[in-house]
């Protein structure tokens, strides 16, 4: 099915991808990456490409430009570009396309500038390559550029190397390169994902403006619907390298005709957490947490100055409750976290279950770690590649309830890994044989084994696909329920902190910018910071609810 | 910049005193004193002897005696070349090694990082395994090895090449040398380019260069190079080192009157000043090449520069 | 329910990387090879009825398969085999006490500086940035010059020489697993200091620690046979393959064998170490799965 279904509609696609099928092969096997995409781009129109990881998306769009790396296979279909083949083409043939006709950007703005050069050097290399001008021109047209993609002082950063920028200007950076020669297709491959969402906004927005000036087609790659219901006229659903959905992108969102595509705007996550009575026990009461990080310099690393990661922060969490901490990357939010569990030193007053346990000695302190547990981001990371799972689970047995023998300990294990739906057969297996969404269950498990009160959860969903996503967040709610366990949940996303915590505080370099329930602070923000945040995380709001109740 | 390098040019300071002063005490330590083994000595000619070797003060006098001496580069006589100087003894060796060693590093650096780039951008084709288990081999070889076998081929069965002696720094003199201290170099540059510069053309850099519509040998030459050297720059540091002492060894076979033969005999006839002068000379060219080192990488890569 | 029965066995990272090891053919080859020359070089001598400095006056400098002597003999007519095994042991030997050595110094100084971080990092890092700038070698010779030649002196020198590159390795290590998520789980979950470096740390910077060890023993060798062969190493009668090689030198154009015996076995040692290394490298190295 090929559906020539355009917003503006005009006589000829700029670009034409029929049947297109892409192998890797490796000595392990084939894998098959694209199996059978067709999709048409017209001028002047954002198409989105969208799917989770291992989609196919990203090698689509490297295709196009004939930039995936060996052993890459064109097994079938074609690549048209204005009625020239790509596929197989003449090396001299792309080059003359890539940058000048079609241009793309990528993911991360910082490995994908080289290190070594200025910055200025690099965007003119393109205009030096494909316009035939001399280094002079090229770099007045430059300057040009950075103003237009809004890089504050231009002058000055055209002498500047990638690692003195911030990410939202490297990617202004990357697109001021795309833009160079005018290309009639932009390729833009996840460019706002690595960035914090406030940037991603004002990238957005500077490429719809950019779009309206230059007249290019944009095919925009990513795992964000909020991000494609917003910008995107027409949008392509992909899973397992198939092409499963097509069409304009407002009839998609309101009536999705395949299960997987109602299955993706199902996962945008839903729902909110009703307060908990004011009557309910404290669990944790922060007074005044304060953490500072020397900042060293000098040949032997003298202290030479403090940086203040969390400024002065109070909050009482009570029992059954959910508190949203919702910030920008550096804003302190993991740092208050870990301070609040003693895991890093702060100051301030510290209760937990009415205990003080600031100054506690990690001896004293032992007895209350079984009562308070934490999950981390990384399902990677937060997973020791030595150990079984099953060892993982029961470490914290071993050394909170020594008194249990080896099989008393193995049932508590079984038991938990039912309780987060992970076979218990599989214990005896090691975290790398596990997917991202498994680990995360299997790190709620070597939590959960303990039976806590209070459980931290440091962006414990970030690294999730958006369908895996929820069904943590399900396993969250189900043991909240069940348990009555307190929740502090740190998280960038908006969109899960909404539908998980009855309470959100708002941080910002260090410092509480806002908190309240949860709706107040979603539908009332008091401060301008907050709602730049909440617009910025354009949510698909109402349009996912009309989906969901019209699938 | 030039605040970096007054920092690393400090922290060169110490490195420095710690040599000296663990080649001065460990000098110190030897059992029996410098004049043992020859005839004894009547008292007073002795006490004359240690007077002229400054070793009738105590020693932290000594020691502080001999770091003024080193201030103006004054290493102090020899033990046993009783007519020269150790200033002087370096000074008629020092040339002869310096040139060897820099032509070995030259040859080391333009073939290694060829053999090395040639192989990366041919990955896993015959040329590639060809260059890379030549590369083993001049690894596993140590050159005291590869010298006799290099004399032997073309100097006694090919009879291109004198098989030994100095003959006054003749060219056909020096080929064999230098080639037996190039040779583990080009390997040890190869083995290195070729794993930079294969990951660097992993990088994504590297796309965002192809994506620009740019030729592959633009993209090798202006984006890849440059990063894939770096870690080639920092091994220059101890390649310096690795020359140095290989020269040491290479001087021995084949007769050449530089600072490493010297050294070696100087240790066979525990001639201590020399050894420790030598050890001293050495101690701060390779500290000054380490420093060297670093401010090329840092002028290189400009993350380093700002920190 | 018996929950033992149905528990399926998974595979474990080292047993995945042995694995992959051995699929890579030079890395086996050479592992057989080097196994072949360290039984011969060790239980070989006890096959011959004569002594290491045993002289056969008749046969002086004779080639390769005179008189019953399968590597000839040398110039003082001694069998070049048995002095060529016994050259062996004391490589072997050096190369596996001295690596043991730089093991344990460099896995301490490393694992502690690296695990009480700030100040005393700092300290000790400078320190070893210091020792890194010294003309070891030379201070090797001197020592050799100083205290007298003897075999124990070599151990601790070239020990004491290759700590430095394995302290920094392990303290690179110990940072990055201290900063893993799966550490501070394990210290949310009350486990001591004590089992957080045995149970977490040690185990996850085995790997690197191992390639880094079979990278060392042929440099131990060759800095070995490089005093040897300067004639500041082993003494008579005892011998290596450093000293054998510089006898070889010497008499290289009348006898070649001479030469060519000690350092064939010692390349086709250093050969078979390097391609272990690497081999190991590959297989450990996440990036190449």
């Amino acid at each position: 099915m090929t559906a020539h279904i355009s917003a503006k509609a005009p006589a000829l696609p700029i670009l034409t991808i029929d049947d297109l099928h892409i192998d890797f092969v490796l000595h392990t096997g084939t894998v098959q990456a694209v199996r059978g995409i067709s999709f048409e781009l017209y001028k002047g129109e954002t198409l989105a490409l969208v799917g989770e990881s291992g989609s196919g998306k990203s090698i689509t769009a490297q295709a196009i430009l004939q930039l995936l790396p060996e052993p890459v296979r064109y097994t079938k279909g074609s690549i048209e570009y204005q009625q020239q083949q790509l596929i197989g083409a003449p090396t001299a043939a792309i080059r003359k396309v890539r940058g000048n006709r079609i241009a793309m950007i990528f993911q991360e703005p910082m490995s994908s500038l080289n290190p070594l050069q200025h910055i200025g050097h690099q965007v003119a290399e393109v205009l030096i390559e494909h316009k035939g001008i001399n280094r002079q021109q090229a770099a007045a047209r430059v300057l040009e550029l950075f103003q237009l993609v809004e890089i504050p002082d231009p002058q000055r950063r055209l002498k500047s190397y990638p690692h003195e920028l911030s990410g939202g200007q490297r990617q202004r950076v990357m697109i001021a390169m795309a833009l160079a020669c005018e290309p009639d297709i932009l390729i833009a491959d996840e460019p706002t994902t690595a960035l914090d969402v406030t940037i991603q906004a004002q990238i957005m927005a500077l490429l719809k403006n950019l779009q309206q000036k230059f007249g290019m087609a944009i095919l925009f790659i990513t795992h964000d619907l909020g991000v494609v219901h917003q910008f995107a006229d027409r949008v392509c659903v992909m899973r397992k390298g198939q092409l499963v959905e097509h069409g304009i992108t407002k009839a998609v969102f309101s009536r999705p005709q395949h299960p997987y595509t109602c299955e993706l705007l199902d996962s945008e996550p839903s729902g909110s957490k009703p307060a908990v009575s004011q009557d309910a026990p404290v669990v944790l009461d922060a007074k005044n947490v304060q953490v500072n990080f020397p900042i060293r310099a000098g040949f032997l690393g003298r202290v030479v100055d403090q940086f203040r990661a969390v400024d002065t922060i109070s909050l009482t969490l009570r029992q059954g409750q959910t508190m949203g901490i919702v910030g920008e990357s550096g804003s302190g939010k993991s740092t208050l976290g870990k301070a609040l569990l003693k895991l890093l030193d702060g100051h301030g007053d510290i209760h937990f279950d009415g205990i003080q346990i600031d100054g506690l000695e990690p001896l004293a302190m032992r007895p209350l770690r079984r009562k308070m547990q934490v999950v981390f981001q990384d399902p990677f990371g937060s997973l020791s590649p030595r150990m079984t799972i099953g060892e993982i689970i029961a470490e914290g047995l071993k050394v909170h309830e020594p008194l249990l023998s080896p099989r008393q300990r193995d049932e508590a294990v079984c038991a938990v890994l039912e309780e987060v739906a992970i076979a218990p057969s599989s214990r005896n297996r090691y975290p790398h044989e596990f997917s991202g969404g498994q680990r995360q269950r299997i790190a709620i498990a070597r939590a959960m084994v303990l039976k806590p009160r209070f459980m931290l959860l440091d962006e414990p969903t970030s690294a999730l696909d958006r369908s895996v996503q929820i069904r943590v967040i399900e396993l969250l709610r189900r043991l909240q329920d069940k348990y009555g366990l307190t929740y502090l949940f740190i998280s960038h996303d908006l969109a899960v902190v909404r539908a998980l915590a009855d309470h959100v505080m708002v941080m910002r370099s260090g410092k509480v910018v806002e908190q309240g329930p949860t709706e107040q602070i979603f539908s009332y923000p008091q401060q301008e910071y907050t709602r730049e945040l909440i617009t910025a995380a354009c949510p698909l709001g109402n349009a996912a609810q009309r989906a969901h109740s019209s699938a | 910049m030039s605040g970096y390098a007054l920092r690393r040019l400090l922290q060169s300071i110490p490195t420095l005193l710690v040599v000296i002063t663990l080649s001065f005490f460990l000098m110190r330590l030897a059992p029996g004193g410098p004049f043992d083994g020859e005839r004894k000595l009547p008292p007073e000619i002795e006490a004359n002897l240690l007077a002229a070797y400054n070793m009738d003060q105590p020693l932290y006098l000594q020691y502080f005696d001999y770091l003024a001496g080193l201030l103006v580069g004054d290493f102090g006589p020899s033990f046993k070349y009783k007519d020269f100087s150790v200033t002087e003894l370096i000074w008629s060796g020092f040339p002869i090694s310096f040139e060897l060693g820099m032509w070995a590093m030259l040859i080391g650096l333009v073939f290694g990082i060829g053999f090395g780039c040639y192989a990366a951008l041919r990955q896993n084709t015959p040329g590639d395994y060809l260059v890379m288990s030549t590369a083993m081999a001049g690894i596993a070889i140590p050159n005291f090895v590869m010298a006799p076998i290099l004399t032997l081929v073309f100097g006694v069965m090919l009879g291109w090449l004198p098989a030994g002696g100095w003959n006054d720094g003749a060219w056909q003199n020096k080929v064999l040398p230098i080639l037996a201290l190039a040779l583990p170099q080009i390997a040890y540059i190869a083995r290195m380019t070729r794993g930079s510069m294969i990951e660097v053309m992993g990088a994504q850099f590297i796309r965002t260069a192809r994506a620009k519509g740019i030729s592959e040998r633009k993209v090798v030459t202006r984006h890849a190079l440059k990063s894939a050297l770096l870690p080639v720059i920092s091994y220059l540091g101890p390649a310096t080192a690795g020359v140095i002492t290989g020269s040491v060894v290479i001087e021995q076979i084949f007769g050449i009157p530089g600072i490493g033969r010297y050294f070696v005999q100087a240790a066979l006839n525990r001639d201590y000043t020399l050894v420790m002068g030598t050890v001293v000379f050495y101690g701060g060219l390779i500290i000054l090449f380490n420093l060297l080192v670093d401010l090329i990488y840092a002028w290189l890569d400009p993350q380093i520069r700002y920190e | 329910m018996s929950n033992a029965t149905f528990a399926a066995q998974g595979d474990s990272l080292m047993q995945d990387a042995l694995r992959r090891l051995f699929l890579n053919r030079a890395t086996l080859v050479s592992s057989l090879l080097l196994t072949l020359m360290a039984i011969s070089c060790f239980f070989g001598p006890l096959f011959f009825n004569t002594e290491l400095d045993e002289v056969f006056w008749d046969f002086m400098g004779t080639p390769p398969g005179e008189g019953g002597h399968w590597f000839g003999t040398d110039t003082n007519g001694r069998d070049l085999l048995l002095r060529s095994l016994y050259g062996g042991q004391i490589s072997l030997t050096v190369a596996l006490i001295a690596t043991l050595v730089s093991l344990i110094i460099g896995v301490s100084y490393g694992a502690i500086s690296g695990y009480m971080g700030g100040r005393v990092d700092n300290l000790m890092m400078r320190f070893v940035d210091i020792l890194y700038s010294m003309p070891f070698m030379f201070l090797v010779i001197l020592m050799m010059v100083v205290f007298g030649r003897s075999i124990l002196l070599i151990y601790i020198a070239i020990g004491a020489v290759e700590w430095l590159d394995m302290a920094r390795i392990v303290r690179g290590q110990t940072l990055t697993l201290k900063r893993k998520e799966f550490i501070e789980a394990a210290h949310a979950l009350g486990v001591s200091d004590r089992q957080i470096i045995l149970r977490h740390i040690i185990p996850n910077a085995l790997g690197p620690v191992i390639v880094y060890v079979t990278l060392t023993v042929p440099k131990v060798i060759l800095l070995e046979s490089f005093l040897s062969f300067l004639g500041l190493g082993v003494q008579e009668p005892m011998t290596s393959w450093g000293v054998l090689i510089s006898e070889g030198t010497a008499n290289m154009e009348g006898a070649p064998w001479q030469l060519f015996f000690p350092a064939a076995m010692l390349a086709i040692t250093l050969f078979c170490l390097n391609f272990i290394g690497d081999g190991l490298r590959d297989a450990l190295d996440p990036k190449s799965r």
